[in-house]
């Protein structure tokens, strides 16, 4: 039986592109575990910390980073836990093994989304071109997230830093699309 | 009251035109009537046409809270078509496109009937199987339609965008050549002048406030012009059957949605047919001043504003410039709301109501406007014989308890 | 276009809700013993009042949580937002 499970995104094979000011760039394969419990439960929050490092966010629309890993916020019992390439499974057993006996829900969604990254001073141009989130550094800044639409398309936006840099969460389906609309959007900044 | 003819207008044209009758008189209301009308839109005033004309019951007022036609009669697309799935909706819109044909004859107004042929894209193959099905079904019932190949689509409107790699290709269509469009305000004119040849006053500015139900049976209305009392009352209000039904005790099973258009700069005729496509939601028809006449999708929430969300107007012009791709290069001037009275199956509700001597002629959604002629003539027998005729029977308020419903979601849903 | 603002995320663009009709309906405890009027008025017949009226949404691109809103329907200004399960609250217009 092979063993060898070769990896692969809708958007293997694009180059970085968009603008000098607005470039976007595919971070496939970040491990992305769902996760719901209930953030009122004291147990649930501190066995997500021993997995993960830290508790999961209680306030809406924000991310919890520990290490190389995030917490981001989706609902008030949902959170999409973040770990670098490849980590899924231990992420999970991790959560699976420190949740034991809870009730909770514990889903490897590394393969149903991808992420673009959006870097540059034009990024938040670029966004507002399409997303009807108010991403005025006054309302949305580093450490904060959103589910919203972009260009027609579900996303999970992640703001990382003032730069501004994003990560845009996107199912594999639109990816391509969305990946063909940013770089249209791009067009006219540098 | 002079008959319009072309006598008529060079009488006139020597007195410079400052000489004409008013098309219809402004009489304040009558202590008591055989029959009132509730509503003075196109169904309304057709339907007191109706009265008079093929029953003649003159003893007829129309009572309308603002102006005639000030609603959603001035407020759609004009489509007129009558390629419905189901007998029983055949049977009423194909009698209402019948009448259509003659109208302009029939009032003396010319309503500026065009039968150019109304179009219904389909853009993938559910849309193809469903549409021809569709054709097969209403040719059945005696109803011209036709099918049209992707060639033939782009003969018929060449500014259609109907290359493969579109984002809406065009696969066929199907066609029905006797529909097309009418003069909405001639519509309201066209009724309420001949109605009041006949003796029917029409009482603008006069909101009906109450009921005055004895025993079970309706015996007139409060209004804001004084009580006015009547043998039978019929509501044709649209978007607001629910309030008045209120008023008068009972439930409806509508709800009133927002549903918008919009038109474009006018430019030289291009397009000689109306386009609809249910599957992006939109339609399209050029009018005689050469305007764009776009009808978008209805929002799904409840509300008696007449102004819909921004939202459903974006995302219908974004379809259609990928549809007829010269749009994205043209102004859009205007932009309104029409409150759409829609029943859980998209199909009229033309009867009784629970109270006696009351009812109501309702639920024509987002298709009303071909209704006009069939709606009023089968409500007015209604009315006349105090019982629905063969053509209203289906249509009755009854079917959501016996739950014969005529389900014509997908003719009539948003495409009209 | 409403601000609607969602008791989980804040405001939001009325594009990112849904919007599921009238709130507060209960189904009837016993189906089978209620008649068909009933059943009728319960399945098909909706208040759709002019004015102040209660409904259901979901922020179905967002938390996909579903809430309730009391809004003027002829306004159509947003009078108050409530969690599924609270009671509707009093409101003027």
């Amino acid at each position: 039986m092979a063993d060898v499970v070769t990896e692969m995104s809708p958007l293997d094979g694009r180059a970085g592109s968009g603008a000098d000011t607005a470039v976007i760039v595919e971070h496939p394969h970040l491990s992305k575990i769902n996760l719901r419990g209930d953030s009122g439960d004291q147990a649930f929050m501190d066995a997500v910390a021993d997995a993960v490092g830290a508790a999961p966010p209680v306030e809406a629309n924000t991310v919890m980073t520990a290490g190389k890993h995030s917490i981001l916020w989706l609902s008030p019992d949902e959170w999409l836990v973040v770990t670098p390439e490849g980590k899924q499974g231990d992420m999970e057993v991790a959560l699976a093994g420190t949740l034991e006996g809870q009730h909770v829900s514990i889903v490897d969604g590394t393969d149903a989304r991808t992420t673009i990254r959006l870097h540059g001073a034009d990024s938040r141009n670029v966004l507002m071109k399409g997303c009807p989130l108010d991403l005025h550094p006054r309302i949305f800044g580093p450490g904060q997230c959103a589910q919203s639409i972009l260009a027609k398309a579900d996303v999970l936006i992640h703001q990382l830093d003032d730069t501004p840099t994003y990560d845009i969460y996107v199912l594999y389906s639109f990816s391509r699309y969305l990946w063909d609309w940013l770089a249209d959007a791009a067009k006219g900044f540098s | 009251m002079a008959k319009y003819s072309v006598f008529s207008l060079v009488r006139n044209a020597l007195s410079y035109h400052e000489n004409w009758q008013r098309a219809w008189r402004s009489p304040d209301p009558k202590p008591e009537y055989d029959i009132l009308v509730i509503g003075g839109g196109g169904h309304g005033l057709a339907t007191a046409h109706y009265l008079a004309k093929e029953h003649g019951i003159n003893n007829v007022a129309v009572i309308e809270k603002g102006w005639l036609g000030g609603g959603n009669t001035a407020r759609n697309t004009t489509i007129v078509r009558s390629n419905y799935l189901w007998d029983e909706s055949a049977a009423i819109y194909e009698h209402s496109l019948k009448l259509w044909e003659g109208l302009s004859q029939d009032l003396n107004f010319n309503v500026m009937f065009s039968q150019r042929g109304v179009m219904n894209l389909a853009h993938n193959l559910h849309d193809w199987r469903e549409l021809n099905r569709r054709v097969h079904a209403i040719r059945l019932n005696g109803v011209d339609s036709e099918i049209l190949s992707a060639a033939q689509v782009k003969a018929e409107a060449p500014i259609l965008n109907v290359s493969p790699d579109s984002r809406y290709p065009i696969i066929g269509a199907s066609m029905q050549r006797r529909g097309g469009t009418a003069r909405h305000d001639a519509v309201a004119w066209g009724y309420a002048r001949a109605a009041d040849q006949r003796g029917v006053d029409i009482i603008q500015n006069c909101e009906v406030t109450g009921f005055v139900i004895n025993n079970g049976r309706v015996e007139g209305v409060e209004t804001t012009r004084g009580p006015i009392k009547a043998k039978r009352v019929g509501v044709a209000v649209a978007g607001h059957s629910s309030v008045l039904a209120d008023m008068a005790g009972f439930r409806m099973p509508v709800e009133s949605n927002p549903l918008q258009a919009l038109v474009s700069d006018p430019i030289k005729p291009v397009l000689d047919c109306v386009v609809m496509s249910s599957a992006v939601h939109v339609y399209i028809s050029q009018s005689d001043r050469g305007e764009f006449v776009i009808g978008a999708g209805s929002d799904l929430h409840v509300s008696y504003s007449q102004r819909g969300s921004f939202e459903i107007i974006e995302g219908i012009m974004g379809a259609l410039c990928e549809l007829v791709p010269m749009v994205s290069r043209m102004k859009m001037m205007r932009q309104w709301g029409g409150v759409v009275d829609v029943t859980p199956d998209r199909s009229p509700i033309v009867g009784k109501t629970p109270v006696e001597g009351l009812f109501i002629n309702c639920g024509w959604g987002t298709g009303g406007f071909k209704g006009t002629p069939g709606s009023g003539h089968a409500f007015a027998a209604t009315l006349a014989a105090g019982e629905p005729n063969d053509m209203a029977g289906p249509f009755s308020l009854d079917r959501f308890r016996t739950g014969f419903l005529i389900d014509e979601a997908g003719a009539a849903a948003v495409a009209h | 276009m409403f601000l609607i603002d969602c008791p989980y995320c804040g405001p939001r663009q009325q594009t990112e809700f849904h919007c599921h009709g009238e709130a507060h309906i209960a189904r009837p405890k016993d189906p089978d013993a209620i008649s068909d009027v009933e059943w009728a008025d319960y399945l098909f017949n909706r208040s759709n009042t002019k004015g102040v009226f209660y409904e259901r949404w979901v922020h179905n691109h967002g938390c996909r949580r579903w809430f309730n809103l009391a809004r003027d329907t002829v306004s159509d200004r947003i009078l108050a937002v409530y969690r599924m399960g609270e009671k509707p609250p009093r409101v003027k217009k």
